[in-house]
């Protein structure tokens, strides 16, 4: 009976989120004009796979395997449902019958019906089997395909996104370099840092120093200063500099609910 | 402007509210699935974790800032780079920060309601598009400018080539027959004129099933 309910509840759940997940996924191609949603690194993914719906077909399975092994142990489906399965499925799909990526992945319309039939498919399967899988496709998941994700997303995403900054302008390049350091020592990892880089940089290009770009520095500002704050990247830069770091300080940190470690 | 209306509802500014509002309502959801049966939550097992110690009584407070304090970066980030990172907004935030917020106050209704949290999380989904939308018109929208955007995606696309070779190398780090067998799959794809990181997925799983890696 719970496992009827899980079903069903998982066909819903399914259902919304690939709804969401396709259109988002689709929209990013047409970023930054249309809002899209999704991540760099899915985007970066999709382009690897060049719209062959082979190889979309399996990057996802290799995730699905890992994903499956974390539900069965922790009851935890990862991001990589979001992140890779369900967006490189609907596109396998879509480009299944035609290989022309404009009218199928760029397409947030036909991805979002496809990414809910996926997700209904996928989330159900992986909540209502209790079974295990291969112990042997498991491995291949976790030492070929996350270590090689992980190198993508740090350093090669980094390297590529800084190159395209430093070979845009003079402006872009500066400013993509500095962002881009600022964010992979506050956020972790370059790439925001070095797309607000391009876009304050392009954006300067273009119009100069208006009421728009001026509003954008100041919100990146805010970002990093924010950022910073809720990773405590504040107290650990006091740390490395061997100073004390004050009790207000600390205080401060605790009202936001995360205790500094002394 | 005039040319993004044209393209119609699923390339408008408030259709991104709208799949914002069903991703989330889904996550929120698949949250409440793990709250009932221990199952289904959107996230990876380390930041699941984080919730699963306050529901196990030692306190929300970890949950609730990490999730919270992605869930804020990323609402201003989105607007400014184009792309709303599910990951840290919704999936983490939305998935797991607010829920800790929530059980943290003692509030468990929206957690132990199927419908009750399908529309927490629909309502929260639609209120972060909405800021999302707002913030873009007020920067990147008002603007005749495109912001670089042939650079980003010429990066974007640039990067994406390295993923087949990547996972060649990761694949012959792993073991010698899953490395054979991915350097054979990537040759074969390469030769058809597919993108090489199928092939050498392929030629990983296959190679890696009958030759399972040594676990150390």
């Amino acid at each position: 009976m719970v496992t009827i309910i899980i079903v069903l509840k998982s066909i819903v759940i399914g259902a919304l989120v690939g709804f969401g997940v396709g259109a988002g996924a689709a929209r990013m191609f047409h970023a930054p004009n249309v809002q899209g949603m999704g991540a760099f690194r899915t985007f970066g993914e999709l382009n690897a796979c060049a719209g062959d719906p082979i190889s979309h077909f399996s990057f996802g399975l290799g995730f699905l395997f890992n994903s499956w092994a974390s539900v069965v142990g922790a009851g935890a489906l990862t991001q990589d449902v979001d992140h890779r399965v369900i967006p490189n499925w609907a596109a396998a799909i879509l480009l299944w019958k035609n290989k022309n990526v404009e009218e199928t992945l760029h397409n947030p319309k036909r991805m979002a019906f496809a990414g809910a039939l996926v997700g209904v498919v996928v989330v159900t399967l992986l909540n209502s089997t209790a079974t295990a899988i291969p112990q042997s496709m498991q491995l291949v998941a976790t030492k070929v395909l996350v270590p090689a994700a992980n190198w993508l997303i740090n350093p090669i995403m980094p390297i590529v996104f800084w190159m395209a900054a430093l070979d845009a302008g003079k402006r872009t390049g500066i400013w993509g370099t500095v962002l881009g350091g600022m964010s992979h020592l506050v956020m972790g990892n370059a790439v925001p840092g070095i797309v607000l880089g391009i876009l304050i940089g392009k954006g300067l290009d273009d119009s100069g120093w208006n009421r728009i770009t001026k509003t954008m520095v100041v919100a990146v500002a805010l970002l990093f200063v924010l950022s910073g704050f809720f990773r405590a990247f504040d107290v650990a830069l006091l740390k490395s500099l061997q100073v004390e770091i004050p009790q207000w300080l600390v205080e401060l940190h605790e009202t936001f609910g995360s205790a500094v470690k002394k | 402007m005039n040319e993004l209306q044209a393209k119609g509802f699923w390339y408008s500014e408030w259709a991104f509210a709208l799949f914002v509002a069903c991703l989330s309502s889904g996550i929120f959801a698949g949250t409440h699935l793990y709250y009932v049966y221990h199952v289904g939550a959107f996230n990876d097992i380390a930041i699941v974790a984080m919730l699963e110690a306050g529901i196990k009584g030692g306190g929300y407070g970890a949950a609730a800032a990490f999730g919270a304090s992605f869930l804020f970066a990323r609402i201003l980030e989105g607007p400014l780079v184009g792309i709303l990172d599910i990951g840290g907004s919704l999936q983490t935030g939305i998935g797991i920060g607010v829920p800790a917020l929530m059980l943290g106050a003692g509030f468990t209704a929206p957690l132990i309601s199927f419908p009750l949290a399908l529309t927490t999380g629909a309502v929260l989904g639609l209120a972060i598009g909405t800021v999302i939308i707002l913030i873009r018109k007020f920067t990147i929208n008002s603007v005749n400018s495109t912001f670089g955007a042939d650079v980003m995606m010429g990066a974007g696309n640039a990067a994406g080539r390295y993923l087949g070779p990547l996972i060649v190398i990761s694949a012959i780090m792993a073991s010698i027959p899953v490395g054979i067998g991915a350097t054979a799959g990537a040759a074969i794809f390469y030769y058809f004129n597919k993108p090489i990181a199928g092939g050498a997925i392929i030629g990983a799983m296959v190679l890696g099933a009958i030759f399972p890696i040594p676990t150390q």
